[in-house]
């Protein structure tokens, strides 16, 4: 596992890089942008964050004349599977500007060459990304990012209860299954593929797999651990519907605690609980926690597709998103409680001063450090094994 | 002239058809994708559970659907029907799920009876066996055929007919039910052989019924291919493009095989048919119930959606939420945008596909239909997926994806199809004396056609136009992909927030798509009263 410390002394080189690549022509980027349309392509199931994102779209057309349109998806894949048809049928003027992404859909993206860029790391307000503390911002699921998206916030698996139900939350795969004993039918997670899911088989995968460096490497040729299958062959007929049905998505699950009818939810934003209990979803007393010995982080970014139309518009808006402003909004836990990008420490004071919000009831009382994504190649791996196992009702 | 009025509909729907379907045809030929979909851990499992959802909710609404038109006993239900039908299939399974839903009104309702505190872990939704699912699926298509059934039973050529023959068998000592299974089933059946095959199919092919309310884990076959489709791996989606053509070879066969069972059935039904006269008690008193249910169930549902939509935290078992707020709905007034265009889009197709349907049918023989009609049907029986998917192809090739012109021709398309079947039978019925005795009064045909026959004709023009327009507004997968994310129409926004959970947004955006198709549909109820009739 990599820790923060040991990614310092190989970032530290990589810091001076941006420096040299940003580009001397910003302003003729921003003069291009002027009066340009940016499709911004981002999942929209959330109304504070399609709030957020409306909020920046008015600033940008203020500060920079840029009209920013928010087009809702439900899936990031629509976006990378309508940008390869585009490209392949030879249209220049493609249909996304600026994508919302990480993981897989990056990985995919990058390799089938769709992406514009480098651009990411030329942007002025790279300077101020945490590169070095949070090395996820230039490891995208252990592939490299390469300048080709600009980072936009973190995630860590977090988990949260009801501390008025939940007293002793399980800090581990191994006592959310006994956990699950003692309240069966009341833990679940999203079936597959969908991102939460996904996400959660990782979790067990890191915390059953002999060898933990292993998985930040490509899958060729590797198999399913017996571990992994064996924990979710223990936890299964202690879940929601004895693990033979499975919630649609996360939101679904944030519904169903809020109910009652579950236990435990899960989110990759840290601050949603708090942000669940600030818009009166969940109650005050509202608890959240990391596993002792981590949770799978990561960061998501922005994009540009290879045959954007308005992609100087597009560095602008993505150059703003990482402006200390628009970061220090999207931490609020009333706006929408995304974690910074940035590394806030070495801000100049006044702007520090955004960003400190004092703990609200439902932030993470016990946290654990961040685990890295294993590499996205596992992914279909797991997925294809889950079918075969648990898909069949 | 007959060249002309051809025209518009053979550019607007047959050429796009055709073209779409060749595009398809790749994916019908790609055998390693075809192999990959078998070898799907869930294929199997999903291909059961599509015929078993299809099958018996098509079994169960034709027999809700015939049980009762017997017990309107000759009243016309259509108008009544009329209402059903504007209710979207999505709108209601959302109105469901919230009745039904481990929290929903009913658990609540027994959780008060019963002194629960958490919600009971019933398998009410995502039940694996899809009975949910064939619930609302009932639910859906039974008003559709009672509809279809009152349409037919109330055509003027079929009226007369009908009235004539159940005269001659009542004197035969035939009761009311013997002969409404020996005179009308016999005749009913045949010529709602089309609402019928639209109902399989849709059973067979539902996604966002199946999304909202059925099983997961397999899910049905649409909704496997669908999440294929959608899938960024270009070898998922290639399987997905091989799925949506099984998921079409399966409702051909399925609806040959009931063809085919109705053949094979000729002699049981010959002897059924030949058998001395019944002369039947009364109608049995449950049937008589069955049409005020279904407006139970619809008015609960809707009821349920508009509390919803204005409720804020609501917890298990509270009868009634914490926070009464006016939020989503002004979610929905913040950005009309979806809203009108949706509008603007249904307005625009359902006017478009009547012009040019009533166009063909004016100025061309009937046999020209020939042609048109077995197009139209193949439109409402194809997957939506499949054409969808030709659609997007062509669009893409023409270079038009995202354009205002593409996401019009695909909503085009299937108001075109359901506008052509609905008119197409009222409109060549029209006695043909009328003309004659108009042009022997030396009338021209425009003011003959202003003044008489469209007039005369107005109720069925008015209705086709109705439900082009409901049939307009629904549209989410070819929209979804023709839009290319530059317009956002209702279902689209309906989808996409619903991937949020916020339920209160989830009903209300249910119940603005239900409200568009429900305003035309009474705007044209209220104009197609004749007009000499007392108010």
């Amino acid at each position: 596992m990599l820790n923060r410390r040991t990614f310092l002394a190989t970032s530290a080189a990589s810091l001076i890089l941006p420096v040299a690549a940003r580009a001397a022509d910003w302003p003729a980027i921003e003069a291009e942008a002027r009066g340009q349309t940016v499709y911004f392509n981002a999942w929209a199931g959330s109304d504070t964050i399609n709030a957020y994102i409306a909020w920046a779209a008015g600033e940008a057309k203020a500060r920079h004349g840029i009209t920013v349109e928010h087009v809702k998806i439900t899936d990031t894949a629509e976006v990378v599977k309508r940008v390869r048809d585009e490209v392949a049928a030879g249209k220049q003027d493609g249909s996304v500007d600026l994508v919302w992404i990480n993981g897989e859909n990056f990985r995919t993206m990058k390799t089938e060459k769709l992406l514009f860029g480098p651009f990411s790391e030329s942007l002025p307000n790279y300077a101020l990304v945490d590169v070095a503390g949070k090395p996820t911002t230039r490891q995208d699921f252990a592939e490299s990012v390469d300048g080709l998206e600009a980072p936009w916030g973190m995630a860590q698996l977090t988990f949260f209860a009801d501390g008025a139900k939940v007293a002793q939350p399980p800090r581990s795969m191994a006592d959310l299954i006994v956990f699950a004993k003692e309240h069966p039918g009341r833990v679940t997670y999203p079936a597959p593929p969908d991102f939460h899911g996904t996400t959660f088989l990782k979790q067990v995968l890191l915390e059953t797999a002999p060898d933990v460096a292993q998985l930040a490497k490509a899958a060729d040729g590797m198999a399913i651990t017996p571990a992994w299958q064996a924990m979710l062959d223990d936890l299964h007929p202690h879940l929601w519907r004895e693990g033979k049905q499975f919630p649609k998505s996360q939101a679904d699950i944030t519904n169903m605690v809020a109910d009652g009818e579950l236990l435990i939810g899960l989110t990759f934003n840290p601050n949603e609980p708090a942000n669940l209990v600030a818009a009166g979803t969940m109650p005050a007393t509202t608890i959240a926690w990391q596993h002792a010995k981590g949770t799978i982080g990561n960061t998501h970014f922005v994009a540009i597709p290879v045959n954007a139309k308005a992609r100087a518009a597009a560095q602008v808006f993505a150059n703003f998103l990482l402006s200390p402003e628009a970061q220090a909004r999207k931490n609020d836990i009333k706006v929408w409680g995304d974690p910074t990008v940035l590394a806030v420490e070495k801000l100049p004071a006044e702007l520090q001063a955004a960003f400190t919000g004092s703990a609200a009831p439902g932030s993470v009382s016990l946290p654990g450090p961040t685990l890295l994504e294993p590499h996205a190649s596992w992914v279909p791996l797991l997925e294809k094994d889950w079918l075969s196992r648990y898909g069949k009702g | 002239m007959r060249v002309l009025a051809a025209l518009p509909l053979v550019l607007v729907f047959l050429l796009p058809l055709a073209a779409s379907l060749l595009f398809v045809l790749p994916d019908a030929v790609n055998a390693g994708a075809l192999r990959e979909l078998v070898a799907h851990p869930q294929f199997s499992g999903a291909l059961r559970l599509s015929l078993f959802t299809g099958l018996a909710s098509t079994a169960l609404s034709l027999l809700a659907a015939l049980a009762i038109t017997f017990a309107a006993g000759g009243r016309n239900l259509a108008g009544r029907a009329g209402v059903f039908l504007a209710v979207p299939h999505l709108s209601l399974a959302i109105g469901l799920a919230f009745l039904i839903m481990p929290t929903g009104v009913v658990a609540r309702l027994f959780a008060l009876l019963a002194g629960w505190n958490a919600p009971p872990q019933w398998v009410t939704t995502q039940d694996p066996w899809g009975f949910s699912l064939i619930v609302a699926l009932v639910l859906k298509e039974t008003p559709f055929l009672v509809w279809a059934f009152a349409s037919l039973l109330n055509r003027d050529d079929l009226r007369r007919q009908f009235e004539g023959q159940q005269a001659v068998a009542r004197s035969l000592g035939h009761g009311p039910a013997s002969t409404f299974l020996r005179i009308l089933l016999p005749q009913l059946l045949p010529r709602a052989a089309g609402p019928l095959i639209a109902v399989l199919a849709y059973g067979l092919t539902v996604v966002d019924m199946a999304l909202v309310i059925g099983p997961t884990q397999p899910p049905v076959l649409a909704q496997l291919v669908w999440t294929d489709i959608n899938d960024a791996d270009p070898a998922v989606s290639a399987r997905g493009g091989a799925g949506v053509v099984v998921l079409g070879l399966v409702v051909a066969l399925v609806v040959a095989a009931s063809a085919l069972a109705a053949v094979m059935f000729k002699k049981v039904r010959q002897r059924f048919y030949g058998a001395a006269p019944r002369p039947g008690r009364g109608m049995p008193r449950g049937l008589a119930a069955l049409w005020p249910a279904f407006l139970a169930i619809y008015a609960a549902a809707v009821l349920i959606m508009i509390v919803q939509s204005l409720s804020g935290h609501w917890p298990f078992p509270q009868r009634l939420p914490d926070v009464v707020t006016w939020k989503a709905w002004s979610h929905l007034a913040a950005d009309p945008a979806p809203l009108l265009t949706s509008l603007a889009l249904a307005l625009a197709s359902a006017a478009a596909a009547l012009a040019a349907c009533v166009a063909w049918l004016e100025w061309t023989p009937a046999r020209a239909d020939r042609v048109l009609a077995p197009a139209a049907v193949l439109v409402l029986c194809l997957p939506a997926l499949l054409l969808a998917l030709g659609e997007y192809r062509l669009f893409l090739a023409l270079g038009v994806t995202g354009s205002a012109a593409a996401l019009f021709l695909a909503h085009l398309l299937p108001v075109t199809a359901y506008v052509f079947l609905l008119l197409a039978g009222p409109y060549r019925a029209f006695d043909p004396r009328w003309q004659a005795t108009a042009h022997g009064l030396r009338a021209r045909r425009l003011p003959f056609l202003l003044r008489i026959k469209w007039p005369m004709l107005k109720a069925p023009l008015l209705s086709a136009a109705a439900i082009g327009f409901a049939v307009s507004v629904v549209q989410f997968v070819p929209a979804q992909l023709a839009a290319a994310g530059r317009f956002a129409t209702l279902p689209m926004e309906a989808v996409t927030l619903s991937s949020g959970g916020n339920r209160a947004l989830i009903a209300t955006y249910g119940l603005a798509l239900m409200a568009l198709p429900l305003a035309g549909f009474l705007l044209a109820s209220r104009l197609s009263r004749p007009r000499w009739s007392t108010p």
